[in-house]
């Protein structure tokens, strides 16, 4: 016999849809369902509980990109098609986030050409997709609206809305059915502000991925990976505010002293190494979509969440 | 079940001596009871009544000193199942592994390792810990050997991991009184591992596959007079280790099952996946984790993982507040203002030197708060820039009066410079981008 432990815990965190198949209206090849969790990560006693995901991601203007992810990726990375190709059938991401990093320069004004860049990428693969769109807040509203409209029924989620900005996303996501990620600095009050203006506008809390923020692995993650457990904490103890799924994508990563100052010959091993400690730590914390710059990354922590998955069925505690 | 303070009484010896340190047994009974005193202390209970406070009255989780000396280390006495609760008090000893049937230079070389290798880190120096020996040659020479050759080299916390008593107890001879882990007790040799633990007061790890098991196990341990023990749950996946690692922690902070309360100990070298162990190690309870040698890449981000688990969440770490130099800044060197959150300060200041240029960083007093938090919490604003401005005596460092601003300060520029008569120019938010920042709008 085993000792009963139990936590009572008395919410689920909510489920929230990712893609959409032909059948569910979309061109994905597959869709995903994240959050639905009923203890801590990873402790799930029914074992068909699904694994977190990875996204991998690119960019449609790599002036913004690491040198290190130019120099491994190469010519790739001028080509958005080619590059989340090689994401989705080389490095078997299970997600693809564009960033249009064009949107950070100076005066831009080519929206447009934004949506072009969605539509090459939905056309290059069939995996689900995360848009991270303008940068500025004056050029939000046309960016998102246009992201939105050109992959309607796809499911998107869209990146990012913040406590000062979330109403361009907000409606974007409301007008053609996309999800949206919402970003507080790491406090789990802040968190929940965000997603009960977001609920006051009329976004469904299965439309919401919570983005902590995460600090960089030795700079603040530790307050990421706490502020991680808190909102999965109280989603468990019943706040339906907090119940959402959460993505991590610690984006400085790869340009920190560590990796930047590491040995040519083991910078790579360096950048994949810290971004797989990140990743996973974050998601024992609870991170159900864990992001990723560095292609070497993805087969490591690929493989580690296999084997955290709940399949031998000989646990004694639940 | 814990017991009361009156029940613990009735099995003291009511001598009133403060050997303990105690005024009367009365209060030392209580102090036990609030688990803030060990039974150890009193030097008339017998081994047995010891057994039966032993696994109630201590702290929730046993600590357990693993080597002597500038080197050893502490584990256990845990409290919570989140840091942010309150924090995890004991980082996990990382170990390398080495075994007998190296050669005599690789062991020394791994040894040297250990014993110099270091990170610094936002002013901490970073090492492992200590060296785990692995009796896989299965002779007690070889073993005895191995363990002679870390001694030559250097006072690290052991490891011996051996199925031999004979080989245990040769290896021994050499570092005995140097409190070494003895890996490990199981249900068919715990009465022979016991002996040899007790005869060198050594810290003992139990090993079962079970919980349940390893309770009992702990409770014959604890009964054959060690009480020093460390828990090996052998867990064939990651998911095994996360699930039993996490429900001994609950059942021992909760009192659930005292004999459960024992620091974890986890071998990350089985399979492929070492990184993956590491993490979860660290972040999920393990005390004591042994590893193979790490890369460079792993044994940066494995020291720094650690630290950042255990970095006490209630007290973040602070700078004292001042002005700073990087490199060697001249009369015309920009000065840039940033809270004294030790975080934000050597992130600005690693970026900074990478910009390579010279330049005076005026430290604030924010009571250690970022950027962000102190804007929003009102303990940065422009009394305190002013007073840093004055108390550093900047103004005779420099032949201007601009002062950069972090980007999430920027509601306070005006403020500023109404208050300090400084021209204000509003850095970037993210110090990533304080190069480019410098080099655009400094230099222009």
């Amino acid at each position: 016999m085993g000792f009963d432990l139990r936590f009572g815990w008395t919410g689920p965190i909510g489920a929230v849809t990712l893609g959409a198949t032909r059948s569910e209206g979309g061109t994905r090849r597959v869709s995903y369902r994240i959050g639905g969790g009923t203890t801590l990560p990873f402790l799930e006693y029914n074992s068909s509980h699904s694994s977190p995901l990875i996204a991998f991601e690119i960019c449609d203007n790599p002036v913004f990109w690491p040198p290190i992810v130019r120099n491994y990726c190469g010519d790739l990375v001028n080509n958005v098609e080619d590059w989340a190709k090689t994401a989705d059938a080389t490095y078997g991401a299970d997600m693809i986030r564009l960033y249009l990093t064009s949107t950070r320069q100076r005066n831009f004004s080519d929206i447009p050409a934004m949506g072009k860049a969605v539509e090459a990428v939905l056309s290059a693969t069939s995996l689900p997709l995360i848009i991270e769109g303008s940068n500025e807040p004056n050029i939000d509203s046309e960016v998102f609206q246009r992201c939105g409209e050109v992959a309607q029924g796809e499911r998107l989620l869209l990146g990012t809305a913040e406590a000062n900005r979330y109403r361009s996303i907000a409606a974007a996501a409301l007008a053609y059915n996309h999800s949206l990620i919402a970003q507080s600095p790491i406090d789990v009050n802040l968190a929940k502000q965000l997603n009960i203006l977001l609920r006051e506008i009329g976004v469904q809390r299965d439309h919401i991925v919570i983005d902590p923020y995460t600090g960089t692995l030795g700079y603040g993650f530790e307050y990421s990976y706490s502020a991680m457990e808190r909102i999965r904490f109280s989603a468990l103890k019943g706040d339906t505010d907090l119940a959402m799924p959460m993505i991590c994508s610690p984006t400085d990563t790869l340009t920190i002293k560590e990796v930047r100052e590491a040995e040519s010959s083991v910078q790579d091993e360096m950048a994949a190494t810290w971004e797989f400690y990140s990743g996973l730590a974050a998601a024992v914390a609870g991170a159900e979509i864990i992001c990723v710059r560095h292609p070497e990354t993805v087969p490591r922590l690929k493989e580690a969440f296999r084997s955290m998955k709940n399949g031998t069925g000989s646990a004694q505690v639940r | 079940m814990a017991l009361k303070a009156l029940d613990i009484y009735k099995l003291l010896p009511k001598k009133n001596c403060k050997e303990c340190g105690d005024p009367t047994c009365l209060t030392f009974a209580m102090k036990l009871a609030g688990g803030k005193a060990d039974v150890d202390l009193c030097p008339y209970l017998d081994d047995q009544a010891k057994a039966v406070l032993g696994a109630t009255t201590r702290p929730p989780i046993r600590r357990v000193r693993i080597g002597v000396g500038e080197r050893s280390f502490e584990v256990g006495e845990e409290f919570v199942l989140y840091r942010h609760e309150k924090t995890f008090y004991h980082q996990p000893g990382i170990v390398f592994d080495v075994s007998d049937t190296q050669s005599p230079d690789e062991i020394t070389s791994i040894t040297k390792r250990v014993r110099d290798e270091a990170f610094t880190r936002v002013g901490t120096d970073l090492r492992f810990s200590g060296i785990a020996v692995r009796n896989r040659s299965t002779t007690t020479d070889r073993f005895a050997a191995a363990v002679g050759i870390i001694e030559n080299v250097a006072d690290l916390p052991l490891v011996l991991i051996s199925a031999s008593t004979a080989a245990l107890s040769a290896a021994l001879v050499h570092c005995g009184t140097y409190r070494p882990l003895i890996h490990a007790a199981t249900k068919g040799n715990f009465k022979e591992m016991c002996a040899l633990a007790k005869q060198h007061g050594c810290p003992l790890v139990i090993k079962a596959h079970q919980l349940d098991q390893l309770a009992e196990l702990a409770k014959d341990c604890s009964a054959e007079g060690v009480q020093d023990l460390v828990m090996d749950l052998s867990p064939a996946s990651l998911y095994e280790f996360i699930a039993s690692s996490t429900g001994i922690r609950q059942l021992a902070i909760t009192r659930t099952a005292p004999d459960l309360g024992y620091p974890v100990y986890l071998d990350a070298t089985i399979g492929v996946l070492q990184d993956a162990w590491i993490v979860l190690g660290i972040v999920k309870y393990a005390s004591v984790i042994v590893t193979a040698p790490l890369s460079r890449a792993s044994a940066k981000a494995a020291l720094t993982l650690r630290q950042n688990v255990y970095t006490d969440p209630q007290k973040p770490i602070q700078m004292n507040p001042g002005l700073y130099r990087v490199g060697s800044p001249g009369k015309d060197a920009p000065v840039l203002m940033t809270v004294n959150f030790s975080l934000t300060f050597f992130t600005l200041e690693g970026y900074l030197e990478s910009a390579r240029i010279p330049c005076f960083m005026l430290i604030v007093d924010t009571e250690g708060l970022s950027v962000l938090t102190a804007v929003a919490a009102g303990k940065l604003n422009e009394t305190l820039v002013r007073d840093a401005i004055r108390k550093s005596d900047v103004e005779k460092e420099v032949s201007h009066k601009k002062l950069i601003i972090p980007g999430y300060a920027a509601p306070l520029s005006g403020r500023i410079e109404e208050a300090t008569g400084w021209k204000v120019m509003v850095g970037p938010r993210d110090a990533a981008e304080i190069g480019d920042f410098l080099n655009k709008e400094w230099k222009r």
